[in-house]
């Protein structure tokens, strides 16, 4: 059974100053949760780079590929009319189409890449069981901690009271 | 962004170095919770009657439209003014119309995302969603005008019983993907920017059917920075990846067009000049939702005479290209040598549409030149009867390029006049009465100015002590 601890803070800065330390220790996987994206905070939660652009670029060319040969075979291959003579595999014709559903294959990937990323559509996560934690999204700023290893509990508490948490809750994860 | 006073030279010089933001883009102090609740405000909070006064003309217009929509379907085309020659007329005038203005909204959005500039902010998800609702006006034109809209379908590459393709060479066709490549990017991109704010509406909500109600729709989005990471990553690539694309979707509608045989149509000019109106009106209808909407919102420090003048410089410029391609676009006619465009290029100028062209001169060309002076610029009545006029003025334009080049081709026998008959009428107005309705429940029901977007603004120009932001971050973040 994991615990989380959370901790509430003023500023972006202090919440990441209080996550360095706290990842100095390595006692779990940290967290951080703010209104709205902050500098400096891949490096002090060792956020990886993300993989999106990478799905993106994959899923863009999938997507104009697959057009393209659907527009070839539709035309010249399973129902070739003949238009004026004009050759039956006429690509400059082919383009808009292959390009717009490359344009379609990647920006669906971008949506759909981030969600799966963030394993989100995910309702409840056991952080929402602090009422408090609604400020995340208004005007405050949270680190959160997750453990397996109940001692550590008290070194990470001293931490952030040593930063200067606004408040700290502990939570059971269930799951 | 680093606060740019910190990474490089004495701040002072910075600051100075940086000309193109001399105004702060927010008025007043603000810290994040006063921001979040003035942005979620006109969402959370009991509205004045001011909504109700617009909203119901609105569903007024809506039934005028839903009539002449009915009236299309169980009757027929038939009931429009088209004829032949002049088989587009209204209907794809108004599909060119509306879809041009959306494009304002990717522009805005997309365009200045990428160019970084800050100013877009305030006002992006308003235009965004006026793309969106712009575009669903629009598409509902071409399909009434099949005739038999319930067989849209058979636009799509789908294997069918009948055993047909769709003939991809042709340019109508490449609009079916174009458009809805372009509604389908444009609602991604829109939600995206909004789960962070649909969060921030179910933790600010008071009542409990909101809080489940916003909740759903924000996904579960904590505000996690290991997402945020991830957002601001899909959110540039989607900017990225709009940015060819709506210059691709008013190319391919011109395509429409310029790969006819009709004089007045066939003109390598048509990309480039559609492309150029489809900003300059989009900007307009931005203008002319924007200053009553921040009036009925009361966000006035957020979206400040300083955006609004930004929009009225941009919409000079892009008045210059548009009037770029008429000149251009008559001077080639001439050039021709062709007596055919000869001919149509004489009618327009004084045929049986001429008031209509010259309407369209003053709107697009004469009448935005009075922002050359500051005073018109920061004039919000002036600004908003300029933008009123250049909406007509646009429509005018597709109506020309249209109506008056069909009725007046080849052979003057077939020369035939267009008169619109009541159920174009209501269907143009009508449509407008839709897109109301749709803005006004947007305005109503998701937050139209990005909170996390203003709150990061606000932060930001906070650390980099500039005017009016609010209390600066105490070890400088």
């Amino acid at each position: 059974m994991a615990t989380y601890v959370l901790a509430e803070f003023e500023s972006g800065a202090r919440m990441l100053a209080a996550a360095r330390r706290v990842r100095d220790l390595r006692v779990g996987d940290l967290d951080g949760y703010s209104p709205y994206p902050i500098e400096g905070a891949d490096e002090a939660l060792g956020i990886a780079r993300s993989k999106v652009p990478a799905l993106v670029l994959v899923s863009g060319l999938t997507g104009a590929l697959l057009g393209y040969l659907m527009l070839y075979w539709c035309n010249a291959v399973d129902y070739p009319i003949n238009v004026g003579g004009r050759p039956l595999h006429s690509y400059p014709a082919f383009i808009p189409i292959t390009f717009e559903l490359g344009v379609l294959f990647a920006s669906t990937a971008s949506f759909v890449g981030l969600l799966a990323f963030c394993g989100l559509p995910r309702p409840h996560h056991p952080v929402f069981d602090v009422a408090k934690f609604r400020s995340a999204s208004v005007d405050r700023f949270w680190l959160s901690v997750r453990t397996d290893d109940v001692g550590a509990r008290s070194k990470i508490e001293s931490v952030l009271a040593d930063e200067k948490a606004l408040d700290v809750a502990v939570l059971e994860d269930e799951a | 962004m680093a606060a740019t006073g910190q990474t490089a030279g004495p701040r002072a010089f910075v600051l100075e170095a940086d000309p193109l933001e001399p105004i702060a883009l927010i008025e007043g102090r603000y810290d994040d919770r006063s921001l979040t609740r003035l942005l979620t405000r006109f969402v959370l909070e009991r509205r004045g009657f001011g909504w109700w006064a617009l909203f119901l003309p609105a569903l007024g217009a809506l039934g005028l439209f839903l009539a002449a929509v009915a009236v299309t379907v169980f009757i027929g085309v038939g009931t429009w003014g088209n004829n032949i020659p002049v088989a587009w007329a209204f209907g794809i005038t108004n599909f060119v119309w509306w879809i041009g203005i959306g494009h304002a909204g990717t522009l805005i959005s997309a365009i200045l995302l990428l160019l970084q500039q800050r100013w877009r902010t305030s006002i992006n998800r308003f235009a965004e969603a006026m793309t969106l609702f712009a575009v669903i006006c629009a598409g509902l034109f071409p399909l009434l005008h099949l005739g038999r809209p319930w067989f849209f379908y058979w636009l799509f590459p789908y294997p069918s019983t009948m055993r047909v393709w769709p003939q991809f060479r042709s340019a109508l066709v490449w609009d079916v993907f174009a458009v809805g490549t372009y509604f389908t990017v444009s609602l991604l991109f829109w939600y995206m920017g909004l789960i962070p704010d649909l969060a921030t509406l179910r933790d600010a909500a008071t009542s409990r059917r909101k809080r489940i109600l916003y909740g759903i729709f924000a996904l579960g989005w904590r505000n996690s920075l290991r997402h945020w990471k991830h957002w601001r990553v899909a959110y540039l690539l989607l900017g990225g990846l709009a940015t060819p694309l709506v210059v691709s979707v008013h190319t391919v509608v011109s395509f429409d067009f310029a790969t006819t045989l009709v004089p007045g149509w066939h003109s390598t000019v048509f990309p480039p000049y559609f492309v150029a109106g489809a900003i300059f009106s989009g900007l307009a209808l931005v203008m002319t939702l924007i200053v009553p909407a921040r009036w009925l919102m009361g966000n006035k420090t957020v979206v400040t005479l300083k955006h609004l003048e930004n929009m009225n410089k941009m919409i000079l410029a892009t008045s210059w290209m548009v009037a770029y391609g008429y000149i251009t676009e008559h001077f080639i006619g001439w050039y021709t040598a062709n007596r055919y465009e000869h001919s149509t290029y004489q009618d327009r100028l004084t045929g049986a549409y001429a008031s209509v062209f010259w309407a369209l001169m003053l709107c697009n060309v004469l009448v935005p030149q009075v922002f050359w002076s500051k005073w018109a610029r920061t004039s919000v009545p002036v600004m908003w009867l300029v933008s009123v006029l250049i909406n007509v003025g646009m429509w005018s334009e597709r109506f020309i390029i249209i109506v008056q080049s069909l009725h007046h081709d080849y052979m003057p026998s077939q020369w035939y006049l267009f008169r619109p008959t009541w159920v174009d009428l209501s269907l143009l107005f009508g449509s407008m009465g839709l897109f109301a309705t749709l803005f006004l429940l947007f305005l109503r029901y998701v937050p139209a100015v990005p909170i996390s977007e203003v709150k990061e603004l606000n932060s930001e120009t906070a650390a980099e002590g500039q005017l009016g932001a609010g209390q600066p971050e105490p070890s400088g973040l």
